[in-house]
Order: C-alpha cells, then sequence, then structure tokens
C-alpha cells in the first residue's frame, strides 16, 4: 500500500523556510544592531573631530582657558542632519567656560572622562542626545590644569543611518534568500534527478525482467537501489525457483503419464482379455497416483507461493487432531492401517494457525504413513503438552529411514532412498512449508521399536495474542 | 431412487452413471446448471450429486437455492478444488457430504449408499446394514430375518452403530448413548462392544476398533 | 489691488466652511517693522479671516526675551536676529513643519524643517546726497575705508551703523563681515577714528539720513532702507559692490504654542507663494522663492547685483556668535579697534556709554 505523504519538494522547501526564517530572524536581529553600531560609529567620529576642533581654539590667557567656538566646530556637530548641537568647555574645578545648553555634566562623568574620553547616551527635555566628553591638558607657561571639552548632539542622523543600513541589510537579505531559494529549487532538480531517471528506467522495465539495475546514483540512494536489486534478485530467485519446480514437477507427471501411454498402447495391441485386465489395474493404479500427485504438488506450490497469508485464527489443536484423524481413518486408503489417536490432553489446546493448513499438514503426514509402510502397520498421532510448546506427533511401526536421510526428507521428490513406494516424495516438503508458516519447529527422528516418528512443536496462543 | 448427476465431464459422468446404476437407481446426467435447475424444480430425487465447477454458473449457488426452497434432497458435493474453504461453505449452506476429486468409485459408492440410507430412514424409521435391521418403532433388531434377544444397552449399542454403519461412530457418542453423561471406565464399553462381537460372529458383519477415535460397524472382508 | 483683494476674499469665502480655526487667536511677536509687513498680514487675515491676528512689533532683544517666556508663549517667533533665532531652535523651543510648502523650501533656508529664512533682505551702505557733493560715494567696503580714512575730519559724526551690543542683528552683521574678511577690522578702527554713531535700529539711522545729521549709513537693511529711499529723495541706497551680506528674518512655531493650528496656517501662508508673492510684489522684504515675480525678488536682486550676494548661512554655525565667550571676545576686540584712533576724552558716541555685558548672554 503506497501512501502518498506530501513531496520531496514541499518538505525541502518546508525546512528550507523554517531554516531560513529563524536564520533570518537572528540575522536581521545582528543587522539591525550592527547597523546601529556603524551607525554610532559613523557619528561619533563626528563628535570626536568637533571636539578636537574646539580643542584646538581654547587659549590661555591669564591662567584662565578663554575659548572663542569655531563656527566649523558647530558645523561638524550638526552634521548634514541638522542636529540640535550642544557643547561645553569646562575648566579643572567643573566651571563652565564656555557652552550653549544647561546639559548638566555630571561629578562622576567627568571623573570618566579624566581617564579617557567618553561617549555617553543622556535625556535631555525628552529628547535623545549622544554625548561626547574628552579631557585636554593644556601645556601652558603657567598652568597645567586640564579642560575638559563636552559635544553632543541630538540622534536623528544616527536613526535616519541605522534605519537606512538596516534597510539595505534587509534588501540584501531578502535578495538573498530569494537567490538561494532558486538556487535551492535548481539544486533539487539536479538532486532529485537520479530518481527521476532510475523512476524511468523502472517504468520502461518489461514485467519479467529481473536482471540487476543498470543505473548512476548517488551516494544516497545507493541503499534505495540496492534493495530494488536485492528485491529483483529474491523475485529472480524465486521465479528461478518456481521455474524449477514446475520444471520438477512436470518432471514427475511426465513419468507417470509416459507409464499409462505406454501400458494402454500395449494392452490396445493385444488381443487377450487377461492382458486388458492387466493393463486397466496398471492404469488406474498410476491415474490415482498421477492425480494425487498433481494435487500435491498444487499444494506445494499455493503453500510456498502464496503472497498473501491467509487469515490466522484461534484453533483448537486438539479437536483439529481428532477431527483430522477420525476423518482419515474412514477413508478407502486407510483400511488397511490400524490408524488410531493416543489418548490426548483432556482440556483444548489453542495454537494460533490457518486450519486448513494444518489440516493438509496432518493429512500430509497420515497419507505418508500410510504410503511409506506395509498394510497392517500402526500410525498413532497424538499430542503432547509441553511447558513452552505443544508437541503433535505421528508414529508409525514401518520401516524407518535410514539415520543419515532424516535430515532432508522434507525435500521436494526425496523419498527417503525408496522407490518403491506410491508416495510423490512430495509430502514432506509440504509438512515443512506449513511448519514454517506457522513458526513451528519439525523433527522427524527414528520411532522407539523401528519406524519412523515425526515431532511437530507449536508455540502455544499466548495471552497477550489470545485477546 | 432417483439420482441427480450434475457434472460436466463427460468421463466423469458417464463413470458416475455407469458405477451408481447398478445400485438400483436412475441416474440423470447433466452438463449445465440451467438444465439441472429446471430438472431440480420439476422432479424429485432422492439425491443429488453436485459438481461446483460448472462452465455456467458456481455448483454453491444452485445449492444455496435449493435450500432457500426448503427443499431437503441430500446432495454431496464433488470437486476439484479440494480447498477447505468451499468445503465448509459448501456444508454450511446445506451441503449433506463432500467429496474430493480425484475420487475412487468405491468411497464414492460407499458415501452415496450411506445418504441414501439416511434418506431411506427417514422414510421409513428403519435402520439396516447387511442383513442386520433395527425397527426403531418397535426397538426390534433382527439378523437374517432372525430377532436378535439383546439386552437393552446392547440394544441401544447396536442402534448408535447401525445409526452411523459404514461410518465410524465416535466413542464418545457411543457412552453417552450407553451411560449417559456420567463418569464411566475407560473400557466399559468395551465390554459391550465385544458382547456385540459375539452375537454377529458368523453374520457377516464385524465392529471394528478405531484407537482412540471410536468404532466401526462394516462388512467382514473375505 | 482692490479687485485683487475682493477677489481674494471672495474665493477664501468659499473656502472658509472648510476651515476648522473659526475665531482662533494668534500671537505673533515679530523684530518686523508692521509697516513694513502690513501688507503680508492684511493679506494673510483676508486669507484667513477667522484668525484673529495679533502682531506685536519689537525689538530682537524682546523678541528673544519672549521666546522663553514659559507663561504666556507665543504661537510664532519672527526675528531678524539669526544667531539667536538659532540658539532658541537649538535649545529646542521649536516645533517642527512637515506642510507641503515647509517640505518645499529651499535647503539653504531652512534648518531642522523648524525654522525657515522667509526673507532675502540684503545688507546695505546708504547715503545722503550731501556726501556725493564732497566726495564719490562708496560702492565697496574698500571704498568706505578709504572714504573713512581719507575724509576723517569731513565725515566725523556723519557716520552711523548699529550698534554691536544693543542690536542683535548689526552684531551678527559685524560678526559675519568679520568672518569673510580681516580687514574688516581696519574699518571698525577707521569708523572709530570719525566718531561714527552707533544706533540700535536701521530706521534710526535712515532719520538720521533724512534729517542731515549723518552722510553716510553703514550695513543697514536693505529693505527699509530701499523703501524709505522711495520716498526720501535725498537718501541712496548702495548696494556693496564687492560684497553683499544678505540677512533672512527667520520664523518658527514655538514648541508650547497655545494655538498650534493657526502657528501652522500662519507660517504655511509666509512661505506659500500667495504669501511670497505678497512680499515679493508689496513689501520690500524680498522673496525666497524663485517662482514668484515681483520687484522684490530673490532672483531679480541676484540678476541686478549679480553673484556677489552672500546669505549668512543658516546653520548651526551661526550658534558661534551668541557663544558668550566668543561675544565677549568679539566685543572686546571692537571695543579695541573701535577706539584705536578715537579721541582719548570720553566718546560722546554710543559705542562709549554701552554696558559692556549683555544680559541676554546670561543665561
Amino acid at each position: 500500500m503506497i501512501e502518498v505523504d506530501g513531496t520531496l519538494k514541499s518538505r525541502l522547501a518546508f525546512w528550507l523556510l523554517a531554516t531560513v526564517s529563524v536564520l533570518g530572524v537572528l540575522l536581521l536581529v545582528e543587522a539591525y544592531f550592527s547597523s546601529q553600531r556603524a551607525a554610532e560609529r559613523a557619528y561619533d567620529s563626528q563628535l570626536e573631530a568637533a571636539a578636537l576642533t574646539i580643542a584646538e581654539a581654547i587659549r590661555w590667557e591669564g591662567g584662565q582657558p578663554v575659548v572663542e567656538i569655531p563656527s566649523a566646530a558647530l558645523q561638524i556637530l550638526a552634521t548634514r542632519h541638522q542636529e540640535r548641537v550642544f557643547y561645553a568647555v569646562l575648566d579643572a574645578k567643573g566651571q563652565t567656560v564656555s557652552g550653549n545648553l544647561d546639559i548638566g555634566i555630571p561629578p562622576e562623568w567627568r571623573r570618566r572622562v579624566s581617564s579617557q574620553p567618553t561617549w555617553l547616551n543622556d535625556t535631555y527635555h525628552g529628547t535623545q542626545w549622544r554625548l561626547y566628553g574628552r579631557e585636554l591638558d593644556s601645556a601652558g607657561w603657567e598652568t597645567q590644569d586640564p579642560v575638559q571639552i563636552w559635544v553632543g548632539h541630538t540622534m536623528s542622523g544616527r536613526d535616519a543611518l541605522t534605519e537606512m543600513l538596516f534597510e539595505q541589510a534587509v534588501t540584501r537579505f531578502v535578495i538573498m534568500v530569494l537567490l538561494a531559494g532558486i538556487l535551492m529549487l535548481l539544486a533539487m532538480r539536479v538532486a532529485l534527478a537520479p530518481i527521476r531517471r532510475l523512476r524511468q528506467q523502472l517504468r520502461r522495465r518489461d514485467a519479467d525482467d529481473m536482471r540487476p539495475l543498470d543505473a548512476r546514483v548517488p551516494e544516497e540512494m545507493r541503499e534505495m537501489a540496492e534493495t530494488l536489486d536485492s528485491l529483483f534478485m529474491r523475485q529472480r530467485d524465486g521465479r528461478e525457483a518456481l521455474l524449477r519446480f514446475t520444471a520438477d514437477a512436470s518432471h514427475q507427471l511426465k513419468t507417470p503419464l509416459a507409464g499409462l501411454q505406454t501400458t494402454s498402447e500395449l494392452a490396445l495391441q493385444s488381443d487377450s482379455p487377461d492382458a486388458w485386465r492387466q493393463a486397466l489395474t496398471e492404469v488406474h493404479g498410476s491415474a490415482g497416483r498421477t492425480s494425487r500427485l498433481a494435487s500435491q504438488l498444487l499444494s506445494l506450490a499455493r503453500l510456498r507461493h502464496a503472497v498473501e497469508a491467509s487469515a490466522t485464527a484461534r484453533i483448537d489443536a486438539m479437536a483439529l487432531l481428532h477431527e483430522t484423524t477420525f476423518d482419515w481413518a474412514q477413508r478407502d486408503v486407510s483400511q488397511a492401517h490400524d490408524i488410531g489417536l493416543a489418548s490426548l490432553p483432556a482440556s483444548p489446546q489453542y495454537i494460533q494457525g490457518e486450519a486448513w493448513a494444518l489440516r493438509e499438514l496432518l493429512g500430509n503426514l497420515i497419507d505418508n504413513a500410510l504410503r511409506y509402510t506395509p498394510p497392517g502397520s500402526v500410525i498413532t498421532l497424538g499430542a503432547v503438552c509441553h511447558a513452552q510448546t505443544l508437541e503433535l506427533y505421528i508414529e508409525d511401526d514401518g520401516p524407518g529411514v535410514p539415520p543419515e536421510t532424516l535430515a532432508h526428507l522434507h525435500r521436494p521428490f526425496e523419498r527417503g532412498g525408496r522407490q518403491d513406494t506410491e508416495g510423490s516424495g512430495l509430502g514432506l516438503a509440504i509438512v515443512d512449508s506449513i511448519v514454517r508458516r506457522h513458526e513451528a519447529r519439525m523433527q522427524v527422528e527414528s520411532a522407539q521399536k523401528n519406524g519412523l516418528k515425526i515431532r511437530l512443536f507449536f508455540p502455544y496462543l499466548t495471552q497477550h495474542e489470545e485477546k | 431412487m432417483r439420482l441427480l448427476v450434475i457434472e460436466d465431464d463427460p468421463l466423469i459422468a458417464r463413470s458416475l452413471e455407469q458405477a451408481l446404476t447398478p445400485l438400483g437407481n436412475t441416474v440423470d446426467v447433466f452438463t449445465h446448471h440451467a438444465q439441472a435447475r429446471e430438472a431440480l424444480q420439476s422432479g424429485q430425487f432422492d439425491l443429488v450429486l453436485l459438481d461446483l465447477g460448472l462452465p455456467d454458473g458456481n455448483g454453491l449457488t444452485l445449492l444455496a437455492e435449493l435450500r432457500q426452497r426448503g427443499d431437503t434432497t441430500p446432495v454431496l458435493i464433488l470437486t476439484a478444488r479440494d480447498g477447505i474453504d468451499d468445503r465448509v461453505e459448501g456444508l454450511d449452506l446445506g451441503a449433506d457430504d463432500y467429496l474430493a476429486k480425484p475420487f475412487s468409485l468405491a468411497e464414492l459408492e460407499a458415501r452415496v449408499r450411506a445418504l441414501l440410507r439416511r434418506s431411506q430412514q427417514r422414510v421409513d424409521n428403519r435402520l439396516t446394514f447387511g442383513p442386520l435391521a433395527f425397527d426403531a418403532a418397535s426397538g426390534v433388531a433382527t439378523l437374517d430375518e432372525q430377532v436378535l434377544d439383546l439386552p437393552r444397552r446392547e440394544l441401544r449399542l447396536l442402534e448408535g452403530l447401525l445409526l452411523h454403519a459404514g461410518s465410524i461412530t465416535p466413542r464418545e457418542t457411543l457412552e453417552n448413548r450407553l451411560f449417559g453423561f456420567g463418569d464411566v471406565g475407560s473400557n466399559a464399553l468395551e465390554v459391550y462392544i465385544s458382547r456385540l462381537r459375539k452375537r454377529l460372529d458368523g453374520s457377516g458383519l464385524r465392529i471394528r476398533t478405531f484407537r482412540g477415535l471410536g468404532y466401526r460397524l462394516e462388512e467382514a472382508s473375505p | 489691488m482692490p479687485i485683487r483683494r475682493v477677489a481674494l476674499v471672495w474665493l477664501l469665502g468659499l473656502l472658509a466652511p472648510s476651515f476648522a480655526w473659526a475665531d482662533n487667536p494668534l500671537v505673533v511677536e515679530a523684530a518686523l517693522d508692521r509697516e513694513v509687513a502690513a501688507p503680508l498680514l492684511d493679506a494673510f487675515e483676508a486669507a484667513h479671516p477667522h484668525i484673529q491676528l495679533t502682531f506685536r512689533d519689537r525689538s530682537t532683544l524682546e523678541v528673544d526675551a519672549r521666546v522663553a517666556n514659559e507663561d504666556n508663549p507665543p504661537d510664532v517667533v519672527i526675528s531678524s536676529a539669526m544667531p539667536w533665532q538659532m540658539a532658541r531652535v537649538n535649545e529646542g523651543y521649536a516645533q517642527r513643519l512637515d506642510s507641503p510648502a515647509a517640505q518645499a523650501w529651499p535647503e539653504w533656508a531652512k534648518w531642522r524643517d523648524e525654522v525657515f529664512g522667509f526673507t532675502f533682505e540684503p545688507i546695505v551702505m546708504a547715503y545722503r546726497l550731501d556726501l556725493s557733493r564732497h566726495m564719490l560715494p562708496p560702492k565697496t567696503h574698500a571704498d568706505l575705508h578709504t572714504l573713512l580714512t581719507q575724509h576723517r575730519e569731513t565725515l566725523r559724526g556723519k557716520v552711523t551703523t548699529y550698534s554691536p551690543l544693543r542690536s542683535g542683528v548689526g552684531y551678527s552683521l559685524f560678526q559675519q563681515d568679520a568672518r569673510y574678511t580681516t580687514r574688516f577690522w581696519d574699518l571698525v578702527t577707521a569708523m572709530g577714528a570719525t566718531d561714527t554713531h552707533l544706533e540700535a535700529n536701521t530706521r534710526a539711522m535712515l532719520e538720521g539720513l533724512s534729517e542731515g545729521r549723518y552722510w553716510l549709513g553703514y550695513n543697514l537693511l536693505g529693505s527699509y532702507a530701499m523703501v524709505w529711499a522711495q520716498s526720501h529723495p535725498e537718501v541712496f541706497v548702495q548696494v556693496p559692490q564687492d560684497y553683499s551680506l544678505v540677512m533672512m528674518r527667520m520664523a518658527f512655531i514655538h514648541r508650547d504654542a497655545p494655538h498650534p493650528a493657526a502657528a501652522r496656517a500662519f507660517l504655511d501662508f509666509l512661505l506659500g507663494r500667495e504669501g511670497q508673492r505678497v512680499i515679493a510684489g508689496e513689501t520690500p522684504l524680498f522673496s525666497v522663492r524663485p517662482d514668484v515675480v515681483g520687484p522684490y525678488t530673490a532672483q531679480r536682486l541676484r540678476d541686478q547685483v549679480g553673484e556677489r550676494l552672500y546669505p549668512i548661512p543658516l546653520n548651526a554655525s551661526l550658534l558661534a556668535f551668541v557663544d558668550p565667550s566668543r561675544r565677549t571676545a568679539f566685543m572686546d576686540r571692537w571695543q579695541r579697534e573701535f577706539h584705536r584712533l578715537a579721541h582719548p576724552e570720553p566718546a560722546q558716541g554710543a559705542a562709549a556709554i554701552e554696558s559692556r555685558i549683555d544680559k541676554r548672554s546670561q543665561r
């Protein structure tokens, strides 16, 4: 079942968008502050220049600093943005030598400026001001008192520059995002090209083309391509197994059919009713074997190649065992044998499974026992409750199987080294398939006296599964 | 007895006709559903042998129609499909027995006989098997027309075996019949079985034991 | 004129309902002669009949003092004392005007969109007919210096100019002169040597010229002088040929204006086409707007005088002029230079009796 869950493009686009949004917010915040810093640096340097210009105009007259404020200094302070300007020249005692606004300079600011030039933000009558103060050591003949120069201006220029720089940053960012988006789209096309190529290749492929893929794929897709390849390989193997099986099966069918053909041909050439009767008997027996072989082949094919697992159910193995044994006991084929059921556990024993398959399983085991044992043999089925598993077994007192062939009895067309029976060699193979479908275990061993005992161990239905 | 065979394979159809006619029956063979449906609606049959895979429809549909009409004619299903699901469905729909192809004619004959007997019993209330007979109304058992004077439990046992004659009668069924549902010893039944065996000795009938399963009244093979 | 006036009233009558400020008072403190500005004010009242204009004509010092009057601030402040106006704006006493007229106003004639120079008044020399009988009237500053030096005794007491101490305009003009050339101080010395009379305003100088007390005046407001000369044929006006300062009257809306809407209307009118047209046509204040025609426009003045017009720049450098220590230094120098060649005895001129400390400079 293929469920379409969005597109790779939208997924990539979503993550790109999310990343860009988060990064974008961070970048824009950073851009704003760096714009502010840049504007501050630009205008702070003008404050510095203005202060220096004023410093040059300071003269000493009679031990007192005198300053004739140069117009240029005020021009510099005002900047292009026509800021309101502030300047003050303070003597060593903090007295104003010259100044224009009554922005008070607190003593602690004066102290700070005495150690190093300082920039400060201040609010004066509800307006933000940027102030700069520096101290000037005068090299006069009479005095060396320091003079402090304070300058300042309003901040509309800074705000405007910050705004402009920020707008530029935003514009650059937006352009970058757009470019990145376009590049991303292109990159996605390029990156997804191998998937597209692979898809086209798969689409063009013939239904029975199971060769490995011949495609150039990037590292990231190697696993998928390899998985596809291994899927093809499994399918190829499966198909080959099926072909082999079909070939084996047709061979198996051809042999008795050839026998039928030759027997009936010989009978037709003969004039003796005895010969006809003889031939007809052989034909009848062979036809029975052949049709049984065909049905077993069908069962095996169905078991091995069933794509959908049939619905499993909670099954009382005891009832099933009883029912199946009962069924087989009254068949014609069983009449020469003594088929019986050992006494079973009194309570029902539940396992998870497919009833038809389990019936098939037991039927094949009984059928096998009937065919590989001489008439009059005793065949007993039974069940034993172990701690972890439920054991179903079938036991006969026939001739048994040599120990060396016990291990591969379950292979198709294996007859336990016997060619004298009516068996097809498929019975145990079918049993094996069903056992594996039920996650059970099969154990083939020699019975106590002689004969064969086949034991099947099924997992109990757990409490959890019982719900 | 009148039998209806619905089978499209001519070889099998002819075999069935040849095998069943000697049993004293009239056999009508149809190869298509449509014809068979008409025949079933018009005539009275004692047994229907129904092949499920016909060219013009599914045999199960025909069976369902039959049972819906309230027709209780016994139906034996024949099919090459040995899937258990078909079997279960067929039995659910009211089939009386089921036989998978390939089958031996002997088995077919046995099944047909059993079904016909059951059909017959419904009519005259007598159980017969070979020389053995039991009249359920009078409670008298006869062997070769000779009345068998049997104790009550042996009589009940005989009736039980006769009800399933030719098939295995489950052990539990017989125990319930003889002893009710109380707990009995494991070989209590065996005692009565061996008594009955002695009575039937030399009659051409015997009772065969199936270990762990039950007993079957059958003709002693020569 | 009457036809136009009627048309204007009619037009504004149509528009009147849309004006929200019905019966709004408006107080304008101005260092601008009511007489000169009368056509402008009349036009405004006609345009805004619902605004009751109170126009107070005062000296620049008084106007400046009114700005800082917290109890009763004016709506609009107009003054020709440019540095003081600028200082007030820098102190934050002005409010921004964002009207289209303000936006369109030339950059060089406004500051911070708060204060606007709405006139373009050349600074001129004026002389009496008598002067030309004795000597060639001066055409340049150098001519004036030569004249003062060569005819020192003839001109003694006959020359007049602004008092830098009593007149903000005068002070500004001298500062600006000193910025352009250091020879200005030679002129001051020469003026001091001729016992030049220092007057507080142009009107006083013009009256002196008409009365014959003065023969020659320096740094008069051209706007007043030109009007005066029209009605007083004995007075001639000379725009200096080397360079001529141009003074702009600066107007701003007071930060705490009680009637800001009316104030904005008034300024918009001053800066607008209509107000500037009245300035150009009916006052000698000269219009700044290049798209206005009339006898008194900056454009026409440039055409007549050439490119030697030097408007006093309307920017932060003006603030230096009101710096107390700079002012003190300037005044010290003025006194020094003015008295360098003057008579040793206590001067009878106004300069001598001026106190050295100007209250205005104490903030």
